[in-house]
């Protein structure tokens, strides 16, 4: 590491300093010598991995790897998720910054002017790999131009202690409505680890709980057409209801200004018993059993199970964090960058990041879905069909750009942490109506 | 003073300043004991029994480790220096310079003028930074200290030019008077007998506009991109909260070290940060 | 990165024939502050003009957008969180403002007197002023998180509480611990600044109102007080203009939230304009906040001149 990172501070005193560092044997193998040192540079901003394994795959294989092949540099940077939107915005504005963004969800929707057609690129992945998830294509594509390329999913699973939702009357597996839930959720709190579920503004956890949530009471913002706002209907006010009685009853009260890490380590440190999480938490506990463990003093990674979320009256939903890459236009490496796009796109270097992930992440295509990686873990199992699964927010009508704009501003998941504060439910949806037709109607 | 019994003087004075340090030091104290901290301590919950928050038996260097080598950290103090160095040197130049123009000139609309410089102070940030962003696309500053440079004495000069107009302000007139008689030129008298004697305020002035820029946050986290332009403010926020546990460690030796070139320069200074505010203070 | 050379902008060398004009008063006037009228023009004035024409329009992020007149503004005034940012704005400046006059005030007194190792007293108070805003909100975020709490631990352990006091997910004390942090930023700020003021006042004169007989408290109100009142009046001039304006602390501790509930108006502004994108809704909100900002200037500046006419 301590190599790299010398590497990585001397290549900024330019291309001279650049080749020097990798020495004339780097330069030999790679066999082009001229072009090495008038090369590109291509940045590729991300969020900081829910698996640290994969951000140390990328600055210390597959980059090295990819600079190698390509001849051109690679800035691999890494910020916490929630700063994504603010950097994308400031460098759309200032004219410069990262080529490569990672978005999440439908926020493409909202720099659809600011990025580079990927329509090629993505329609070629998609033949390949037996087709793009409707899902994930929804996101990525406004049905003219493919606004980013698919990246991947990590799916959204309400990671659970085992014994304790046993010792909770749930002794086979996890409850399927939400009925059950509260009931089980109310003597897990009153054995003194609640459930844990953020009702904050981050990008993850929050809106891939609410949404869902809303859709099984039967609540949905706009009406198919788009333009009508149906939140304020009995279905939604009756979930809004239940959400506050549950909160109070069964989750750690603590939790409502959590961001997408914070539940991360109250359910490591033993306090908390279910959470609505990537896989990352057992990821981490399989990573670290010595460090995480029980109270019995077993590893705690033999404890944690997934489940999707609860059924509703109107059924069983899921949304997933989608991620995929947009190549903006202000960039003056487009080529470069999408000759970087296409190499991590193909299926073997995919892969290592892939396997890296351990089932954190669900690819966009279909062919993933028979890897074997998805049979090595049975807790990891339920995660090998997020992306197909998922349901966009926007719900009856389309992900688009209005829809975007009320998940960045966290309208639903307002909604929900206001009536739960103590607003009446009647008002807090009236609330949300209101915020959600200053949107839709302009 | 006339000092009362010895308990007079604790229950008065001593207990409160006592209780005033502690509070206001606690935090570093936590900083410091948390940079410290293995990982496995500091994923006890508040109420588990084996908490023991205020010492650690197993101090380790191995968030500190994590900082030099795996993000950027000495990058972000070196760029964080040379932008609060350049931008209170050009700060304070135009603050010396218009300071003494708006206190010690006669000149029409002397007052509205300074009145305006004060008023730019109040524009908000928020409202200022995306038209910024456009002025520096234009000048293709996106992403160098420069953009950083340049937008930092926006707020730094209404600060020092105001400071330094109190202290201008307080010198008697009569001394440059006796400068023109021997034959000074206005220029060299402001040069040469003025300015010297207002160093205290200039350095005071310094101090401040270079505090406030090391603080400065908003701007860095807009207009810079790369890792490693990054400043520490920005690159400790951004980089370190990382998604996986328990970051706190790494989070704290950064916020700790970041701190340290501010106080190094206060310790110095102290007196004149002091002696300079009194100065601008009393004109 | 290499050093790059300053694009030329500034004027301060002057060839020898200019040197006469400089003799003239306006001359030199001129010329003093033409840098700074450079750099303000081009980074203060002619972005703020921006500033305000974007807050007309419907620009959102890569979409110049078109003039719309006062929408924006109409938009705000029927939008709750905005005036749940205002209202926080003044209850926030206020609060913070007061603890911060009185704790400093009586901690300049303190160390108003001889006593030993003063001088390291005095440099270490004024640590939680100069750190970076951001750096020591971390590590109060950290002492204030839900799970890991010391605070809850101290005073559970103390025996004041029972339950965990729930300090950044609840609103009300959301907002408070936001305060708390601001006023133990600024207190030594307000301390070391007063008492730079309290050193500047003669101690016979107190002295001599002890031997008429005055009670240390009336001493304090007759004699100390009105004459540190202008720099009393400065310092929370400048106070109140950052706190007004605070955004790294509560983009820190809280990002607004929970649910909207501690939003300011810079933390506002740039939620809207730099998270969601409407860059000129975001505008509008920052636009909003400079009349507010400068009526309250005004009116201490006013006071100001009053308090040292007299």
């Amino acid at each position: 590491m301590l190599k790299h990172k010398r590497r990585s501070v001397i290549k900024l005193a330019g291309s001279a300093a650049a080749v020097a560092s990798t020495g004339m044997a780097g330069i030999l193998a790679s066999g082009r010598t001229p072009a090495y040192a008038q090369q590109k540079t291509v940045h590729w901003l991300r969020w900081v991995d829910f698996v640290p394994a994969s951000d140390q795959l990328w600055r210390k294989e597959l980059v090295p790897q990819a600079e190698k092949e390509l001849g051109m540099k690679i800035n691999i940077e890494t910020v916490n998720g929630n700063d994504l939107q603010p950097r994308t915005t400031a460098a759309i504005q200032s004219g410069s910054g990262p080529d490569l963004i990672m978005a999440f969800n439908n926020t493409t929707y909202i720099y659809e002017n600011s990025v580079v057609d990927l329509t090629d690129l993505a329609e070629d992945l998609s033949k390949r790999e037996g087709g793009i998830f409707k899902y994930c294509r929804s996101f990525c594509s406004n049905g003219k131009i493919f606004m980013s390329m698919p990246w991947a999913v990590p799916g959204a699973m309400i990671s659970y202690r085992k014994s304790w939702l046993a010792e909770a009357g749930s002794p086979d597996g996890f409850p399927k409505t939400w009925e059950e839930y509260r009931k089980v959720g109310k003597k897990l709190k009153a054995a003194g680890h609640p459930i844990g579920q953020t009702l904050g503004h981050t990008f993850g956890d929050a809106p891939t709980f609410t949404y869902p949530y809303m859709w099984s009471w039967g609540g949905k913002e706009v009406e198919q057409d788009g333009k009508t706002v149906a939140i304020n209907s009995k279905e939604t006010i009756e979930s809004v209801k239940f959400m506050t009685d549950f909160w109070k009853e069964a989750h750690d009260e603590g939790a409502l200004a959590w961001d997408d890490t914070n539940n991360n380590r109250a359910f490591l440190s033993g306090t908390i018993s279910a959470t609505l999480n990537g896989a990352s938490i057992y990821i981490e506990a399989s990573r670290k059993p010595d460090t995480y463990q029980t109270e019995k003093g077993k590893p705690m990674k033999d404890d944690i199970l997934h489940s999707p979320l609860p059924a509703g009256p109107a059924g069983q939903f899921g949304m997933h964090l989608m991620q995929s890459t947009m190549l903006m236009k202000y960039s003056k490496n487009q080529d470069a960058a999408k000759e970087f796009l296409k190499w991590v796109h193909t299926e073997k270097n995919y892969e290592k990041w892939f396997l890296s992930q351990k089932g954190y992440s669900t690819p966009c295509t279909a062919k993933w879905e028979e890897h074997p990686l998805w049979k090595q873990d049975p807790v990891m199992a339920p995660f090998k069909v997020a992306a197909r699964l998922g349901q966009a927010p926007g719900f009856a009508g389309l992900p688009n750009q209005k829809a975007a704009e009320a998940l960045s501003k966290y309208i639903i998941t307002d909604m929900y942490a206001k009536a739960v504060q103590g607003m009446p439910a009647e008002e807090s949806v009236k609330w949300a109506e209101s915020e959600l037709k200053k949107i839709y109607s302009a | 003073m006339i000092e009362g019994a010895v308990w007079r003087r604790w229950v008065f004075y001593n207990i409160p300043l006592i209780l005033f340090v502690f509070v206001l030091l606690f935090p570093f104290y936590w900083m410091i004991i948390t940079s410290f901290r293995p990982d496995g301590e500091l994923y006890r919950p508040w109420n588990a029994l084996n908490y023991q928050p205020f010492w650690t038996n197993k101090p380790t260097f191995e968030h500190f480790t994590y900082l030099f080598e795996e993000t950027e950290f000495g990058r972000w103090m070196i760029n964080t220096m040379f932008i609060a160095v350049t931008s209170t040197l050009i700060s304070l130049f135009c603050g010396v310079l218009a300071g003494y123009a708006l206190a010690r000139l006669n000149f029409p609309f002397a007052g509205s003028l300074g009145t305006v410089i004060f008023i730019t102070y109040l524009v908000p940030q928020t409202l200022l930074f995306i038209p910024l962003a456009e002025i520096i696309r234009n000048f293709r500053l996106g992403d160098t200290p420069w953009s950083l440079i340049l937008t930092y004495p926006t707020f730094l000069i209404p600060f020092c030019t105001w400071l330094m107009m109190g202290y201008f302000k307080a010198i008697p007139k009569e001394l440059e008077e006796c400068a023109r008689i021997d034959g000074a030129s206005r220029f060299k008298a402001m040069v040469y007998i003025i300015v010297p004697i207002a160093v205290p305020g200039i350095l005071s002035a310094g101090i401040i506009a270079f505090t406030l820029s090391w603080n400065e946050f908003i701007y860095a986290l807009v207009f810079l991109s790369s890792p490693e332009q990054k400043t520490v403010a920005v690159g400790v926020t951004s980089e370190l909260i990382r998604g996986d546990v328990f970051f706190w460690g790494s989070l704290m030796a950064g916020a700790l070290l970041g701190s340290v070139p501010v106080a190094i320069v206060y310790s110095f200074f102290v007196e004149h940060y002091v002696s300079g505010l009194t100065g601008s203070v009393k004109g | 990165m290499a050093v790059t050379a300053v694009p030329g902008m500034v004027g301060g060398r002057q060839p020898l024939p200019w040197m006469r004009k400089l003799e003239d008063e306006r001359w030199l006037a001129f010329t003093l502050l033409l840098p700074t009228a450079i750099l303000l023009g081009l980074f203060i004035a002619y972005p703020f003009v921006e500033g305000i024409l974007l807050a007309l329009s419907d620009a959102r992020v890569g979409d110049p957008g078109h003039f719309v007149g006062l929408q924006n503004f109409a938009k705000l005034w029927n939008d709750g969180i905005f005036w749940t940012a205002v209202g926080n704005t003044f209850w926030y400046t206020a609060v913070t403002t007061v603890f911060k006059l009185a704790l400093g005030l009586w901690l300049a007194m303190l160390l108003n007197r001889h006593f030993r190792g003063k001088a390291i007293v005095r440099a270490f108070i004024l640590l939680p002023f100069i750190i970076p805003t951001v750096l020591s909100t971390f590590a109060w975020k950290w002492m204030f998180d839900p799970t890991f709490s010391v605070i809850n631990w101290t005073l559970f352990n103390l025996g004041f509480i029972k339950a965990r006091i729930n300090w950044l997910g609840d609103p009300t004390l959301a907002m408070a611990s936001i305060m708390v942090v601001n006023i133990w930023r600024g207190v030594p700020f307000f301390a070391i600044s007063l008492l730079a003021g309290l050193q500047t006042i003669s101690p016979e004169l107190n002295e001599a109102a002890a031997i008429d007989g005055a009670r240390p408290w009336s001493r304090f109100w007759l004699i100390t007080w009105p004459l540190l009142l202008p720099v009393t009046m400065v310092v929370m001039l400048f106070s109140v203009i950052q706190t007004f304006a605070d955004f790294q602390l509560v983009y820190v501790m809280t990002g607004g939230g929970p649910a909207n509930a501690t939003h300011l108006f810079a933390t506002y502004a740039y939620q809207i304009g730099i998270g969601t994108g409407l860059l000129s809704q975001g505008a509008a909100v920052s636009l909003a906040m400079f009349p507010f900002l400068f009526l309250i200037v005004v009116i201490q500046l006013l006071y100001i001149r009053r308090v040292e006419v007299r």
